[in-house]
C-alpha cells in the first residue's frame, strides 16, 4: 500500500510537470499533499495518538488549507495557464523521468540506516525534492513556483520521514508553519507583482533593476 | 482444441463487441441506437458489391488490405485467450507480432499512397508519425512486462504462471502499465481522443482518410480489419486485467469475456464523454502514454522484483 502510495506521488510529479493549467496544479498538488500526508499511517509500525494527530494537521495545511488559498489568489488574479514555459512540457516530462532514474541510481549508492522496509521512500522523496526544484527554475509564473516550493517541500517530508522517528514530528510542525506562513506571503506577493504588472511572469521583475 | 474454439468464436463475435460500443454512444447522446448485429449487416451488403478500383492505382492497392488483414489475423493467433495455451507460440513472438502489425500498417500507408491523391497522402503521413510513437510506448510496456518474466513471448507472460496480473497484490505498477495499454489502443485504433471513426472528408482526420478510395469487398475487409485489430489489443489489455480463478477454471473464460466487454464499454464511454484533441495535442497525449510506459517500467525495474 505504501507503494502505491509512493507511486502516486511520483505520478503527481510528473503530471504537474506535464500540465500547462494553473488550477489542475493546484488539484495535483493537493492531491499529492493528502497522499504525502497519510503516508506515515502505512509506514509507521506503531501508531500512537500524537500520530494521528500530527497527520491530520498536515492533512488540514497540506492538501486544505495552502491549496484553497492558492484557489483563491488564482481568481484574484485571472491567470489561467502558463504560456511559454522555459523549459517545454514535454521537455519537463521527460526530464522527470530522468530525474526519477537518477534518483533511484542514488538510492542504491546511499546507505542509509533506515528504520523502514520501504525502498521506494528515499528515490520517491529525492524525485519530489528535484522536480520541485526544476520546477520553480522552468516556470516563468510566480505561483507556479510557489507550487513548486510547495512539493519540494512535500519531497523533504518524504526524506524526513525516512531519517527521523516520529518523535521528531516537531521539525515538521516547524517547517510546516514556515511554509503556511511562505504561502500567504508570496499570495499577497504575487497580489501586489499582479497590481504593478498586470502579470504574473517574474521576468518582468527585470525591469525593477537600476540600470 | 479449446483455444482454437475460443479463438473462432472471439473472430466471429469481433463486430459484435464494436458494435456495444456504438449502443454505449448511443445511450450516452439519448438515443435507441443502431441493432446489435449492424456490423454483420454493413460487411455482407459490402462483399455482395462488385470491386471498384481506380485506374490511378497499381497492383499494391489491390493486395494492400489483403495483406493489412492477414497479419492482423495472425497476430490474433498468438494471444493465449484466457490463460489457455495459444495456437502459435516461439519465444521473441511478441516482437514478431509487433512487427507484424506495423507490416499491416505499412500496407495500409502505401495502398493510401498508391492512389495518387493527395488527401490521403496526408492521412498517411499523419499515422506514421502517431503510431511511431505509440509503437514507442508499446516497446516500453514489452521492456516492463520483460522485467517480470525474462522471455520474450505472449504466452510465457499470459499463461498458466499468474506473474503479469493486475490482481497480483505485489503488482503495484501493473495498473500504470495497463492505463498505457488502454491510451494505445485508443491511439493504435484509432478512437475517439486521438481520430475520430465517425468523421468522413474532414482535413484532421488520420485514419479513415487513408481508406477513402476503398470500395465493396475491400472496404468490408478494411472494416474487418479494423474489428479484429480493435479484439487484439483490448484481448491483450484483458489478459492484463482480468481475474483468474486458479488454472484450468471454466471460470475463466466468462471472467475474460466480461473484462473483454468492459473493455468496449470503457472505450465506448471515453468516446462518449471525450471531444477529440487538436491535431498537435495528439503528440503531447502520446509522450504521455510513453512516460506512463517508462515509469512503470522504471519502478518495475527498481523495486518489483
Amino acid at each position: 500500500m505504501s507503494n502505491l502510495i509512493l507511486t502516486l506521488t511520483v505520478l503527481m510529479v510528473l503530471f504537474c510537470l506535464g500540465s500547462s493549467r494553473l488550477l489542475s496544479i493546484i488539484y495535483l498538488i493537493a492531491f499529492q499533499g493528502f497522499l504525502v500526508s497519510v503516508l506515515p499511517f502505512f509506514i509507521n509500525d506503531k501508531i500512537t495518538i500524537s500520530v494521528i494527530l500530527f497527520i491530520l494537521v498536515t492533512l488540514l495545511i497540506k492538501s486544505f488549507l495552502i491549496p484553497i488559498f492558492l484557489y483563491f489568489v488564482m481568481k484574484r488574479i485571472t491567470i489561467k495557464r502558463e504560456i511559454e514555459p522555459i523549459i517545454g512540457y514535454n521537455g519537463s516530462v521527460f526530464l522527470g523521468l530522468i530525474i526519477i532514474i537518477i534518483s533511484i541510481f542514488i538510492g542504491n549508492k546511499f546507505n542509509f540506516h533506515i528504520n523502514h522496509h520501504n525502498t521506494f521512500l528515499f528515490p520517491a522523496g529525492i524525485t519530489t525534492l528535484t522536480s520541485g526544484i526544476f520546477l520553480i527554475i522552468a516556470r516563468k509564473k510566480a505561483i507556479t513556483q510557489v507550487i513548486g516550493y510547495l512539493m519540494m517541500e512535500n519531497g523533504i517530508y518524504l526524506l524526513g520521514l525516512i531519517l527521523s522517528n516520529h518523535n521528531l514530528n516537531i521539525i515538521e510542525f516547524g517547517i510546516l508553519l514556515d511554509l503556511l506562513v511562505g504561502v500567504m506571503l508570496m499570495g499577497i506577493v504575487l497580489h501586489n507583482i499582479n497590481k504593478t504588472f498586470d502579470d504574473i511572469d517574474t521576468t518582468l521583475l527585470k525591469s525593477l533593476r537600476d540600470l | 482444441m479449446k483455444s482454437l474454439i475460443l479463438f473462432l468464436t472471439l473472430i466471429v463475435l469481433a463486430p459484435l463487441f464494436s458494435a456495444i460500443m456504438l449502443k454505449i454512444k448511443a445511450f450516452f447522446a439519448g438515443k435507441k441506437g443502431i441493432p446489435l448485429l449492424i456490423n454483420y449487416y454493413t460487411l455482407i451488403k459490402l462483399i455482395q458489391k462488385t470491386s471498384v478500383y481506380s485506374i490511378s492505382t497499381s497492383q499494391i492497392f489491390q493486395v494492400g488490405y489483403l495483406i493489412t488483414l492477414a497479419t492482423t489475423l495472425t497476430s490474433l493467433l498468438f494471444l493465449p485467450f484466457s490463460g489457455l495455451p495459444p495456437l502459435l507460440s516461439f519465444n521473441g513472438d511478441i516482437i514478431f507480432v509487433l512487427y507484424l502489425m506495423s507490416l499491416g500498417k505499412f500496407f495500409t500507408l502505401i495502398s493510401a499512397m498508391d492512389t495518387g491523391s493527395s488527401f490521403e497522402g496526408l492521412g498517411a503521413s499523419r499515422e506514421a508519425f502517431f503510431s511511431f510513437l505509440a509503437e514507442s510506448a508499446f516497446f516500453m510496456v514489452i521492456i516492463s512486462f520483460f522485467w517480470f518474466d525474462e522471455k520474450l513471448s505472449i504466452a510465457s507472460y499470459f499463461m498458466a504462471n499468474n506473474k503479469i496480473n493486475v490482481w497480483n497484490n505485489y503488482n503495484f505498477p501493473l495498473p500504470l502499465v495497463g492505463i498505457s495499454l488502454f491510451l494505445i489502443l485508443l491511439t493504435e485504433n484509432s478512437r475517439v481522443p486521438i481520430d475520430d471513426p465517425a468523421t468522413h472528408l474532414e482535413l484532421t482526420m488520420i485514419h479513415e482518410v487513408m481508406i477513402l478510395d476503398h470500395s465493396g469487398p475491400a472496404l468490408a475487409f478494411i472494416y474487418i480489419n479494423s474489428y479484429l485489430k480493435l479484439l487484439f489489443f483490448s484481448s491483450f489489455l484483458t489478459l492484463l486485467l482480468f481475474p483468474r480463478f486458479g488454472l484450468d477454471n471454466k471460470w475463466n473464460i466468462a471472467s475474460f469475456y466480461i473484462t473483454l466487454i468492459c473493455i468496449y464499454i470503457s472505450i465506448g464511454i471515453t468516446e462518449s464523454i471525450m471531444a477529440r484533441f487538436k491535431l498537435n495535442k495528439v503528440p503531447k497525449f502520446l509522450v504521455i502514454t510513453f512516460s506512463l510506459a517508462t515509469f512503470a517500467t522504471i519502478i518495475i525495474m527498481g523495486f518489483a522484483r
